[in-house]
């Protein structure tokens, strides 16, 4: 399994365990690499003339390391993964030793250091941290992961062989795992160096130490310099970025305002696509989510950045834009109710929480049929089109070479007049209109007014929202780092709001959807009626906080500090 | 971080027995299980191969969280470590009796391996005593076996009124029924009609050759034995032990 007894003895590309590394064992196991293949029985045969060795078992495990889309567990230093035997009649278990492999098994491990932070059985791979019913271990995962999903970053065959140091009485001193890996799912499998791992027992630092020296000194084998995940991941050329979708490319002052916009359409448009699977996959609703934001920025850019595009092409994407929007608005708020269903189960008294049960059952019925209408869409020639159109928006640099398009070879210059001033210039403009907006839009709500009014507020903040992110970079940073909190806290606000009235009118809908659909008792309206009234009161407290929200906008704004970081003092011409 | 003392007057009666099969099933889940075997004949020890013997004795151990973090030996078991029984343990209540609040040491010496385990379990030696007194308030639950039989229920009322005199919370209290003969018709009536003074947890173990094997063996019945009756009662009375507390 582990051939050739030479190459322990093979000494040419040996490094020694620096004296830092063998004093910083401590409690956490240390790694080996056997850069060519070696025996293990080489290993056992040398040690055997020093301790008392003992086989535990010869398994053969499939190992799946496990990360959000955004790489959440490898961003804090965590390497997190799921054990399962590959093949059970590959086992082989000696002396009842101590093996959870068997019905699978799910680890946290520190990246750093290697050392174990959490390690049970677990039978199937988990998808959320909710999954997992090991307290300490859950807190720690909702922390990392909020509601976003596991996925297998990794897959790798590891064939697993463990000696026991043992003393006279038998009892493990040392443990040595030798391990091959395999990593599979890919066109070419692909292998990785074998690695002998040295796990110290508590309490037994003396042989450990012993162990580690005579490996460095006799076996010489150099120390793994990286982990094992990060050797997959590099094997695999994987890079675990978290901010692989956040908008690196700065945007230069000398930028066109089509340079400026193409590169943030670009972006936008690499953002939805990349969610699309994981989206049609339902992997996790952050998919979706991203997805929505993509597209209502880049409807945000069409129907901001105002005359760079063709009118006819305008037209025709914005519309298309839409009904991408459109299309998937039905699944998203199904996601947003079952998300926050456990939430409305503890808003109810404790006698009338299971009876909101057939409500949840009704919203997955739902959320399957809606989701299956828009990978339907997703299918569609329409999106198609409207995809390799988008596509094609951003071939070539300059946008009137795009005569391919049938649209745009009926261009006029007057139509796109913008496209090529200054996006500074263009933008500062637009985000002065959007601002003044905002301030008279806010002082024209009272506590009279109707919630629609809040509605447009919330819509115009976001428009404004996106334009100072997507044009930061013209601005200074402390400005507007600053202004963008206090536009969120007042987002929030009309966030929160918004929701509150969408869930009471959807809630009372959906009770009587239910009614009709034969699939609510008495009990369940009831339930469902006392949350409506519920969410109704948090809705008037949320209303009332707007006045004192809106009040801290324009305070800590400040016109002043407004103007001058968007150069009110007009210097286009 | 709970800590979990099994206790009993009565010597014999599956003390150990059950500490290392609880202790082990709880690391076996992941938990970070510490067992201290205070327990002079070092029982628990010998079930885990490890030496009893601790530097400086028990009195040593006393002294601190430092003096404990020396002894601490890994078990064969992920996440199961042991504090060794030493022959001076016998002494113990002598060597508590020389410190103020003598009878809040335990749990003082303890509190910082919170942050380290999330079990600790007590084998606690069979008396009445300082020793005693300090495990039972230390712990968090304590667990009491009891055999079936009318000698075990009258010490297990002794115990009851023990703790009540110490002040000891009642509903940190539990039982279970210990070395269960099936074929006697004692132990059927008492299971049948179990106190109803404390908390009797329902999962009973029975008398097992595999649970004596465990001395031959020198590991828990669930590691040797997991599927058998024994086994998979000690397996029921971990999860209805979670369960409970």
């Amino acid at each position: 399994m582990f051939p050739d007894q030479a190459c322990w003895l093979d000494n040419e590309k040996m490094e020694t365990v620096s004296a830092k590394n063998m004093e910083s064992t401590n409690n956490d196991s240390v790694e080996f690499v056997l850069k060519q293949k070696a025996d293990m029985d080489a290993v056992y045969e040398l040690l055997c003339r020093e301790y008392s060795l003992h086989e535990t078992f010869h398994v053969q495990l499939k190992r799946y390391y496990l990360d959000s889309f955004d790489w959440r567990m490898y961003q804090q230093d965590i390497v997190c993964g799921w054990d399962v035997p590959n093949n059970k009649h590959h086992l082989k278990v000696n002396n009842n030793q101590d093996i959870k492999s068997q019905e699978g098994v799910f680890f946290i491990q520190n990246k750093d250091t290697g050392s174990s932070l959490y390690e049970f059985p677990f039978d199937h791979m988990p998808r959320f941290s909710k999954d997992i019913s090991h307290q300490t271990c859950r807190q720690m995962l909702d922390d990392i992961l909020g509601i976003r999903a596991f996925m297998p970053v990794v897959i790798m065959t590891v064939q697993r062989k463990q000696l026991l140091v043992l003393n006279k009485e038998h009892k493990t001193l040392a443990i040595l795992q030798a391990e091959r890996y395999t990593i599979s799912g890919h066109t070419v499998e692909k292998c990785l160096h074998d690695r002998l791992i040295v796990f110290p027992i508590r309490g037994y630092k003396k042989v450990f130490k012993q162990v580690l020296q005579y490996i460095t000194e006799h076996l010489k084998l150099p120390p793994a310099g990286n982990t094992l995940l990060d050797e997959a991941l590099a094997a695999i050329d994987q890079t675990p970025d978290s901010n692989a979708f956040a908008l690196t490319q700065r945007l230069p002052d000398s930028l066109t305002t089509w340079e400026a916009t193409q590169i943030l359409l670009r972006h936008l448009l690499n953002v939805m696509q990349a969610n699309e699977s994981g989206l049609r996959h339902a992997i996790d609703t952050e998919f979706l989510h991203d997805y929505r934001v993509a597209v209502r920025r880049t409807r945000s850019i069409l129907g901001q950045i105002k005359h760079i595009f063709p009118g006819k092409l305008l037209d025709y994407f914005k519309r298309e834009f839409y009904w991408l929007g459109t299309i998937t608005t039905p699944t998203r708020d199904l996601d947003m109710y079952l998300l926050k269903f456990d939430g409305y189960m503890h808003e109810l008294p404790p006698h009338l929480q299971n009876d909101l049960v057939p409500f949840r059952l009704f919203l997955e019925r739902h959320w399957k049929v809606e989701h299956a209408r828009l990978c339907q869409a997703l299918d569609s020639r329409r999106y198609h089109k409207l995809i390799s159109q988008w596509q094609q928006m951003f071939a070539s640099k300059d946008m009137q070479s795009q005569s391919d398009t049938v649209l745009l070879q009926q261009t006029s210059p007057q139509e796109t007049f913008n496209a090529t001033k200054p996006a500074k210039q263009v933008v500062s403009e637009r985000i002065r209109k959007l601002y003044k907006r905002v301030l008279k839009e806010g002082w024209m709500i009272t506590p009279e007014s109707h919630d629609e009014t809040l509605h447009e507020l919330r819509k115009t903040c976001k428009k404004f929202r996106y334009l100072i992110e997507f044009f930061h970079d013209y601005y200074p940073d402390k400005q507007i780092s600053r202004l963008v909190k206090k536009l969120k806290l007042l987002q929030d606000n009309l966030g929160d709001f918004q929701d509150l009235c969408v869930q009471v009118d959807q809630l009372n809908c959906f009770a009587e959807q239910m009614r009709q659909e034969g699939l609510a008792d008495t009990r369940t309206i009831m339930a469902m009626g006392v949350l409506v009234q519920k969410l109704t009161a948090r809705k008037a407290a949320v209303r009332a906080e707007f006045g004192q929200r809106f009040k801290e906008f324009i305070q800590t704004d400040k016109k002043a500090a407004f103007s001058h970081t968007f150069s009110l003092k007009r210097t286009d011409t | 971080m709970k800590i979990v003392a099994c206790y009993n007057v009565k010597g014999g009666i599956g003390k150990t027995a059950t500490t290392v099969n609880l202790a082990y099933l709880a690391a076996y889940e992941g938990a970070r299980t510490l067992v201290w075997d205070l327990d002079p004949q070092g029982a628990a020890s010998f079930y885990f191969r490890i030496k009893p013997k601790v530097k400086k004795g028990g009195k040593g151990l006393l002294s601190g969280k430092k003096a404990l973090d020396d002894v601490i030996k890994g078990t064969d078991y992920k996440y199961l470590d042991l504090i060794p029984s030493d022959f001076s343990y016998r002494n113990l209540d002598l060597a508590l009796d020389d410190f103020k609040k003598s009878a809040t040491r335990l749990r003082k010496i303890l509190k910082p391996l919170n942050k380290e385990y999330d079990y600790i379990f007590l084998d606690c030696p069979p008396s009445i005593s300082l020793v005693s007194e300090n495990t039972l308030i230390a712990a968090d639950a304590i667990i009491a076996p009891t055999i079936p039989t009318t000698l075990s229920l009258r010490t297990l009322d002794q115990i009851l009124d023990f703790c009540k005199k110490m002040g000891i919370a009642h509903d940190k209290i539990l039982t279970f029924f210990s070395m269960v003969d099936s074929r006697k018709k004692l132990h059927k009536q008492i299971i049948e009609n179990p106190p109803q003074n404390v908390r009797v947890l329902k999962s009973c173990i029975p008398y097992a050759s595999d649970i004596e094997l465990m001395g031959v063996h020198r590991q828990p019945v669930c590691v040797f034995a997991k599927n058998s009756r024994a086994g998979k009662a000690y397996q029921a009375l971990w999860d209805e032990f979670k369960r409970s507390y």
